[in-house]
């Protein structure tokens, strides 16, 4: 009886910890991590286009609701190569929380000594 | 100053407070004509030392530019910013979120393209590509001051010439503004001196006359017109001497001696009492006896005389003039129309006057006032409008 409970509070404790980060891991790193170009590359390439935070979310949100070869930031040849992603599935909220968690994963703010 | 030393004429308070707010007025023109020139200049120099640093620095946000690239491409195997020990630096994102910094200042505009605060020179730079999110690129270099040091001692000195040579032409202008007021004040002076010249001689002789006629073998109606005539002498021999002592204030020497003020002071109540007595007007004396003063009698006469002059002047008919003396005060009081208190200020101004209905030159009040001043008379007035004024002489 007791390890039926103990399984049953592992299982549950394991899907809402899962739940909790993952609507950018499960939502932009699942995906990119198939890809050859890791998902911090991609951030650097916003920083060195838009600078502040405010911008950058600003153009990655624009880039994940609408995806064309106008806005992306990527080479002419990883188009090429890979295209231009799908339209997200995500609610402006959720996206922007996924941004956020992203934002927060990479920004240079307290890391450079 | 020295321009109404020249001028031999003895300028009235006001004139020369007039001539002080002139003078003040004009030093701080120039003064603050002359602090924006400096301050002007130091711009110029100090945008002229920013020009020729401006090559230097330039030179180290490209370096800066160059590292700052190099570091946004390995950031994830190094987080160290560079630094250099020629120059302090600083990056900004687009928002102006600082995103680290070296600088030794704390408050940073990133508005201007150079400039100097708190003795250090900052550079601001903008790259092309944002490195690290860096929109703004900052170099600081302390400021040596020697740029400074070789113009401030420049300054003080043009200051100091430029101020001297303002404060001569100045003298000139103020010079030139006195002309019209100093020659209409001559021309003035000149016309009561040969006016009153010329009335001294017929004035003499009257009342000469008039004192040798034996009044009492005269009948009543004929001694009533030598009284009217003995009056108007009195009259003008009053002003001629008022205005003689005027025009002639500054060569008369005194000669002073001690005077028994109790009968100098009855003395001219009397001589006043006949044209007092024209506008029914009596006096009340309490003088105490022997009451001495070390002064000259023309000068001291003078002075009571305009005293009671006016008392008489501005008095209602049949109103009095009390007149007290102590041992160190004399005060004569009387019934007139009294003085506005705005008008007390200004009452020893010579030619000031305030009431046009009755004669004068209103020069009276300005002899006593120079009469005082010269034996340190402390005069008091007091003044109720409709009631009447005191004036209390006290040593």
């Amino acid at each position: 009886m007791v390890k039926v409970f103990l399984i049953l509070f592992l299982m549950v404790n394991f899907l809402f910890a899962k739940d909790e980060d993952n609507i950018y891991e499960s939502n932009c790193v699942k995906c990119h991590s198939r890809l050859p170009v890791t998902i911090d590359k991609y951030f650097y390439r916003y920083l060195l286009k838009y600078s502040s935070e405010k911008d950058v979310k600003k153009a990655m949100f624009a880039y994940m609701k609408n995806p064309t070869v106008e806005k992306t930031i990527m080479a002419e040849s990883f188009i090429t190569r890979f295209g231009i992603k799908k339209k997200t599935n995500l609610s402006d909220d959720k996206l922007m929380e996924a941004l956020d968690i992203y934002w927060d994963e990479y920004k240079i703010f307290n890391k450079l000594k | 100053m020295l321009v109404l030393k020249n001028s031999g004429i003895d300028l009235t308070k006001s004139e020369t407070r007039t001539l002080l707010s002139f003078s003040f007025l004009y030093s701080f023109l120039v003064l603050v004509i002359l602090g924006v020139v400096s301050f002007l200049y130091y711009q110029f120099q100090k945008d002229l030392m920013l020009q020729e640093k401006r090559q230097v620095l330039q030179s180290y946000s490209n370096d800066l530019i160059f590292r700052l690239k190099d570091l946004h491409v390995n950031i994830d195997k190094n987080n160290i910013y560079p630094r250099d020990e020629r120059f302090e630096s600083a990056i900004f994102d687009s928002d102006k979120k600082k995103i680290f910094s070296t600088l030794k200042s704390k408050d940073v505009s990133l508005n201007d393209i150079i400039y100097l605060s708190h003795n250090q020179i900052h550079f601001i730079k903008e790259p092309e590509s944002y490195y690290l999110g860096s929109k703004y690129i900052i170099v600081e270099v302390p400021d040596d001051g020697v740029w400074f040091e070789q113009i401030r001692y420049k300054i003080v000195i043009s200051f100091l010439f430029a101020f001297l040579f303002m404060m001569v032409l100045g003298y000139f202008i103020l010079r030139l503004f006195l002309k019209p007021m100093r020659d209409a004040l001559h021309l003035l002076d000149r016309f009561i001196k040969d006016t009153t010249h010329e009335l001294n001689t017929p004035v003499t002789a009257i009342i000469t006359n008039i004192e040798m006629i034996d009044k009492s073998s005269l009948d009543e109606k004929l001694l009533k017109k030598i009284n009217r005539i003995e009056i108007g002498a009195k009259t003008i021999s009053n002003i001629y001497e008022d205005l003689t002592f005027v025009t002639l204030n500054n060569q008369i020497i005194s000669n002073n001696e001690e005077i028994n003020l109790s009968n100098v002071l009855r003395q001219r109540v009397d001589y006043f009492n006949s044209i007092a007595t024209m506008k029914k007007i009596s006096f009340h004396l309490n003088i105490e006896d022997d009451v001495f003063l070390v002064c000259d009698m023309k000068k001291i006469t003078k002075l009571i005389d305009n005293i009671l002059s006016n008392a008489i002047k501005y008095n209602k008919i049949a109103g009095f003039i009390k007149v007290n003396l102590d041992d160190n005060i004399l005060s004569i009081e009387d019934s007139g129309k009294g003085i506005e208190k705005e008008n007390l200020k200004t009452l020893f101004e010579r030619y000031s006057r305030f009431d046009k209905s009755v004669g004068g030159f209103g020069i009276g009040l300005n002899i006593v006032s120079l009469i005082a001043k010269e034996y340190n008379l402390k005069i008091d007035i007091k003044s109720q409008i409709n009631v009447g004024t005191i004036v209390e002489i006290t040593w």
